[in-house]
């Protein structure tokens, strides 16, 4: 199982004005949870429209379950999944009428799964969705995603704006959902902690490029927080580093080759462990020298 | 089917409300074609504007339709929602003023809306329907200009073609015209998928 991917983005580019993804490559392994993580406005919306054909690439080829949208594009969306951060349902329509729409859409659309998933998040089928507060509109849009058998689960940003109770039980409900083995998950999210209580993967996205995808213990082996006296830094040394952080009484950087940093400082400097947000952070400062 | 489903189950109300405005019209004896043309433009336009926020496209083309699926489906509730207030226009004259209308007055109902909806959904595929009003006060003032300075018995000259239409008993021309009308149609659809394919959501 670990080699089948269930996405797959080959040299894809796309570009808008002001914005644009370059040459980029991604898989999405199957049967895991991969997170989604990068800054705002760097392309993680965009890449998530390209996964599923709302937006068509520039050149390069996008293909889901190991199939093109050209050919097969009914197909690969009956066994998907969708949620979005945004409100895509009819505001003015009530819950039970938009399964009504829904439903119809689906080959594998269950109703004792829907009515299973109503019923845990006590939502109300014959309120409008305009009277829905946002946990109330991420659960309905959850309950809609879940219930067709999807193989794979796609969210964009699904945790933001949530209450950290809610929260918790959508990352506890996803973890369930991954106990059967050929489904897969890929959600983006700005709550970088949400990954390291779910994920197996990390994609990190940064300026339209695609970073890395990694699982934590890839992260820990090869990032670290290096923190040292300044006398310890050149150009040359200055050079290990994806970026450097310069204050009064010390540096701080992230090196992405833990091994060879440590060849080079040895025992000079300490190295921590980096968060998701450090290296976020970091990447995003770039080759600038943070003073 | 299921997008055709979907307009029904949101528009139903819209237009039993729609249906009850017609039968008030046709008590008050207004002309029972202008009446079922404006009210079939008007629900066919609703059916069109209930999927206009971005937030719906971004739904429907999540959901197993094709971009093409979206298009047509707009065109065929279209021609649904005329054909059954063309229908609701002609029961409506029987029961109401006990006479039997010509089967070419419904027929020339649908044949007009789909004519005027051939031009009006590309340009609200391309434009949003906003901008509709912008192009409809443009086309008054077309016509008032037309109306005053070029051809000023135009009202004349089209209820002389109108009713030489309907009162025309060659099936050829019938033929003619309603063939040229799903021409146009069909040619509207092909224009308007052109225009949503590259549209970015």
């Amino acid at each position: 199982m670990q080699d089948e991917n269930v996405i797959e983005l080959q040299s894809v580019s796309k570009s808008f004005e002001g914005f644009s993804l370059r040459d980029f490559s991604l898989k999405v392994k199957k049967g895991y949870v991969t997170g989604f993580i990068g800054g705002n406005g760097v392309g993680k919306s965009t890449t998530i429209k390209l996964m599923m054909n709302l937006l068509q690439p520039d050149s390069g080829t996008v293909s889901v379950f190991g199939l093109n949208y050209k050919d097969h594009e009914k197909d690969i969306k009956q066994r998907i999944g969708f949620v979005f951060a945004e409100d895509v349902f009819y505001e003015h329509l009530t819950l039970a009428e938009i399964k009504a729409i829904v439903r119809n859409a689906y080959v594998k659309w269950d109703d004792e799964v829907f009515e299973k998933y109503v019923s845990m998040f006590r939502l109300p089928l014959t309120k409008k969705m305009n009277t829905f507060s946002k946990g109330m509109r991420m659960k309905a849009s959850l309950s809609i995603a879940l219930s067709h058998h999807a193989e794979l689960i796609i969210m964009d940003e699904p945790t933001s704006g949530l209450d950290p109770i809610f929260r918790r039980e959508l990352l506890d409900l996803l973890h369930e959902l991954l106990q059967d083995g050929d489904k897969s998950i890929f959600f983006s999210t700005h709550i970088t902690s949400d990954l390291a209580t779910i994920a197996d993967y990390v994609t990190f996205i940064h300026d339209g490029k695609h970073m890395f995808t990694k699982d934590f213990q890839e992260i820990e082996e090869e990032y670290a927080i290096v923190k040292g006296g300044l006398d310890l830094l050149d150009q040359e040394t200055e050079r290990e580093f994806l970026a450097v952080r310069k204050m009064p009484y010390g540096f701080e950087a992230l090196t992405s080759d833990k091994q060879r940093t440590q060849l080079v400082f040895g025992d000079m400097v300490l190295y921590e462990k980096p968060t998701l947000e450090d290296i976020m952070y970091f990447t995003k400062k770039g080759e600038m020298v943070i003073c | 089917m299921n997008l055709i489903r979907k307009d029904i189950i949101l528009l139903k109300k819209t237009m039993l409300v729609l249906l009850a405005i017609l039968c008030v019209y046709l008590l008050l004896d207004f002309s029972s074609i202008w009446v079922g043309i404006l009210c079939s433009i008007v629900i066919s336009m609703s059916a069109f504007t209930l999927d206009e926020k971005t937030s719906i496209h971004l739904l429907l083309n999540s959901l197993p339709y094709t971009r093409k699926e979206i298009v047509s489906s707009k065109y065929v509730v279209a021609v649904f929602f005329t054909i059954l207030i063309a229908v609701t226009t002609y029961i409506g004259t029987v029961i109401i003023h006990g006479e039997m209308l010509a089967w070419k007055e419904p027929l020339f109902i649908v044949a007009v809306v789909m004519a005027i909806l051939s031009f009006v959904f590309p340009f609200c595929y391309k434009f949003k329907s906003h901008y509709l009003m912008m192009a409809g006060i443009g086309l008054v003032a077309l016509y008032l200009l037309t109306v005053t300075f070029v051809i000023q018995d135009l009202n004349d000259r089209i209820r002389w073609f109108v009713k030489l239409l309907l009162n025309s008993n060659s099936t050829a021309e019938y033929i003619i015209i309603g063939v040229s009308v799903i021409l146009l149609y069909i040619g509207s659809g092909v224009v308007s998928l052109r225009i949503y394919k590259q549209k970015w959501l």
